[in-house]
């Protein structure tokens, strides 16, 4: 083959880079309107795992709203109104059965109904290299209140082929527990979050591209869950988290392949591995159907503890909440995308299944909470 | 339902220009074609030189200003790829040589004396432009023509605009530069014949396109004789002269707006130079030269 001639790199690194060509990062120039509405069912506990009281866990309904609309020629404005209700239990603490095996015994058997109403709403401003973005939201439930921010900036650079962005986030968070009184709770605690990220996309060619992404968490303030009876976390926490995607397109196949890898730390001592395939296959110009499937493994935090001590001092950190123990989880999932120009529907069901027997990290504690859960969600986006 | 074909013809940028879309739906299709052509007309209002309400009217106005102008991002990418051009054809495609269209009057037919030529040549030269952050210092009695760049950037423009629109199938031609917003519904290339400059009806090669862009250069387009001698519109802005290389240029590549610079270098080039600077570029492409025999690479004869 040929050498690329000079002229031919020179001449198209300009034209490439005009802003009606540029394709990596234009203002949308139409608008978007978009709803999901999903469900998320947790499974039942057997009565070995919980011999007293309710088996029912969490069920939660989210819908989301979504407004993406250009401003001027240069900026866009998106407003994000999501709505939850939330009802089940919650495990509240965990003792020894009979047999010295560890059982749950789950939150009272009125259980628990919450709502969660959240509104953020962002804006971003295009430049011809990049692009600038902020955000701002609210959420609230009963016993949670959440203000949060953001703002980042994104590069382009080679010839649009390589992108660098950056960014910081806050979120102040205030945690009121219901009945605090009558079960002893915290009444009023705080928590503060700080975000860092940082991320290179490189397109490798017309049909393949990788992004790499570095994120830094720092975490303050009251990190413990109220609502269980023996729970005692440190006041601070530092996570770290390293991602990875591939995206490959096959012409042959008309279809796509993701590939993510991500990489977790935190100072509470879980380190976790993800990795997720998915196959974006095209069925015509208007139909796409997405198999995938996830698998996530994670150690334990150093102070978890599959059986409440209530007899250890207060000070000493503990907790048996089932996300800090050792486990792996496999879930698999497929979504129907159907594609009517205006109109986008998307169908989508995943099955989650978490067991201490997945994990590749050495489990020490099995939590005998672990969820299995369904979720089912459609969503629909209308441009105009 | 196949898809059905809508087309739209228009006069813009002093050429005729026609937009094709397939569309499932005859209005909707309509309501997409409106918003591309609005795109040429957005375009050809800012960069006209010809319209006296024209941002290019306003910076040509701008000369001699010490304080220069303030030229917002999309006009600094058209100067960083003219600048691209002028640098890759060793000065002869130069927004700056314009002026050079007051004294030859193609339409008329007049040649000027070596004496009015001589006067302008001084206020040619892309070199002599001085651009600070976003400001645009342009010298005085200096013009900015950017007639070889705008059109073509306008069908890229235009069929990105498409794209983004959801569009999948369709085709731009704004006066010979032509864009695909995408292939013909059966992912068929579409087919553009290229004309022969010596007989009007006649084509000289087909180049097929399904995503990039083709653009044309040529002495059909708009020439005169005069005392038995043939001058195309295409002057050289070192001599003053028209250009007495290749007589047709068609370059096909991944953007118009590449293809343009490419016919239009080569036309400006000596004829050998011309040829070789095709070559050289591996864009599929056809020319007539001078004894008006056609060459090229990558085309349907």
């Amino acid at each position: 083959m040929k050498a690329t001639s000079k002229s031919l790199i020179a001449l198209s690194t300009t034209a490439l880079a005009l802003p009606g060509i540029a394709g990596a990062d234009a203002p949308p120039t139409v608008k978007t309107l978009s709803y999901k509405i999903s469900s998320y069912k947790e499974d039942e506990l057997s009565r070995k795992e919980a011999p007293l009281g309710d088996l029912d866990r969490y069920d939660i309904d989210v819908h989301q709203f979504q407004l993406v609309s250009p401003l001027g020629r240069n900026m866009s404005l998106r407003v994000d109104a999501n709505y939850e209700s939330l009802s089940g239990a919650s495990p509240w603490f965990t003792s020894a059965g009979l047999d010295g095996n560890p059982i749950v015994n789950l939150s009272g058997a009125s259980g628990i109904h919450d709502r969660r109403s959240e509104l953020a709403i962002g804006g971003s401003y295009y430049l011809l290299n990049g692009s600038i973005s902020g955000n701002v939201g609210y959420s609230e439930e009963n016993d949670y209140r959440a203000i949060y921010g953001g703002f980042n900036g994104e590069r382009h650079f080679n010839n649009e082929l390589t992108t660098l962005a950056l960014g910081f986030s806050y979120s102040s968070d205030e945690i009121f527990p219901t009945d605090a009184t009558l079960f002893n709770r915290v009444s009023d605690e705080s928590k503060h979050s700080s975000s860092v990220f940082f991320s290179i996309s490189q397109v490798i060619n017309q049909f393949s591209s990788f992004q790499s992404a570095l994120s830094i968490t720092e975490q303050s303030g009251f990190l413990s869950d109220p609502y269980k009876l023996r729970d005692s976390r440190p006041d601070d926490k530092t996570q770290f988290a390293l991602s990875n995607s591939y995206r490959r397109f096959l012409v042959e196949a008309d279809a796509s392949l993701h590939i993510n890898y991500r990489y977790y730390h935190d100072d509470f001592g879980i380190s976790s591995h993800t990795a997720d395939l998915s196959w974006h296959q095209n069925l015509g110009r208007r139909f796409r159907a997405i198999p995938s499937i996830r698998y996530y493994s994670q150690s334990s935090a150093d102070f978890f503890t599959n059986i409440d001590d209530f007899l250890k001092p207060l000070t000493e950190y503990q907790s048996s909440d089932y996300r800090l123990s050792a486990f792996g989880a496999i879930s698999g999932g497929i979504s129907f995308v159907a594609d009517m120009g205006n109109w986008k529907a998307t169908l989508t069901a995943e099955r989650y299944l978490a067991n201490e027997d997945y994990s590749v990290h050495s489990v020490n504690q099995s939590s005998t909470a672990l969820v299995k859960y369904t979720r089912l969600s459609l969503g629909i986006d209308f441009t105009f | 339902m196949d898809p059905s074909l809508k087309r739209y013809t228009f006069k813009a940028m002093g050429s005729y220009c026609e937009i094709q879309v397939y569309s499932d739906s005859r209005i909707e299709a309509k309501q997409l074609i409106q918003r591309l052509a609005g795109e040429v007309t957005r375009l050809e209002k800012k960069y006209s030189r010809f319209e006296p309400q024209s941002f290019l009217s306003d910076i040509n106005a701008s000369h001699g200003n010490k304080l220069g102008i303030k030229v917002d991002s999309e006009t600094q990418a058209l100067f960083n790829h003219a600048l691209s051009c002028y640098e890759q054809s060793e000065g002869l495609f130069d927004i700056t040589a314009g002026i050079l269209h007051y004294i030859w009057d193609f339409q008329r037919g007049i040649v000027p004396t070596q004496g009015q030529i001589d006067e302008v040549l001084p206020h040619i030269g892309y070199h002599k432009l001085v651009a600070k952050k976003s400001r645009l210092f342009l010298p005085k009695n200096m013009q900015i023509d950017l007639g070889g760049i705008v059109k073509e950037y306008a069908a890229d423009a235009t069929a990105k605009l498409g794209r983004d629109l959801g569009i999948t199938h369709g085709l731009i031609n704004l006066g010979g530069d032509f864009a695909a917003i995408g292939p013909q519904p059966d992912e068929k290339p579409w087919t553009i014949g290229v004309a022969n400059p010596k007989e009007d009806a006649s084509l000289m090669a087909k180049i097929d396109i399904t995503r990039g862009g083709l653009a044309s250069s040529g002495d059909y387009e708009r020439f005169f004789e005069h005392e038995g001698k043939r001058y195309s519109h295409i002057l050289n802005p070192k001599t003053g002269w028209p250009s007495s290389g290749l007589r047709a240029v068609s370059v096909a590549s991944p953007l118009c707006a590449i293809s343009g610079s490419f016919a239009t270098i080569a036309m400006l080039k000596d004829e050998e130079d011309g040829k070789k600077f095709l070559e050289e570029s591996n864009l599929s492409h056809v020319y007539m030269d001078s004894s008006e025999e056609i060459g090229g690479v990558g085309l349907k004869v």
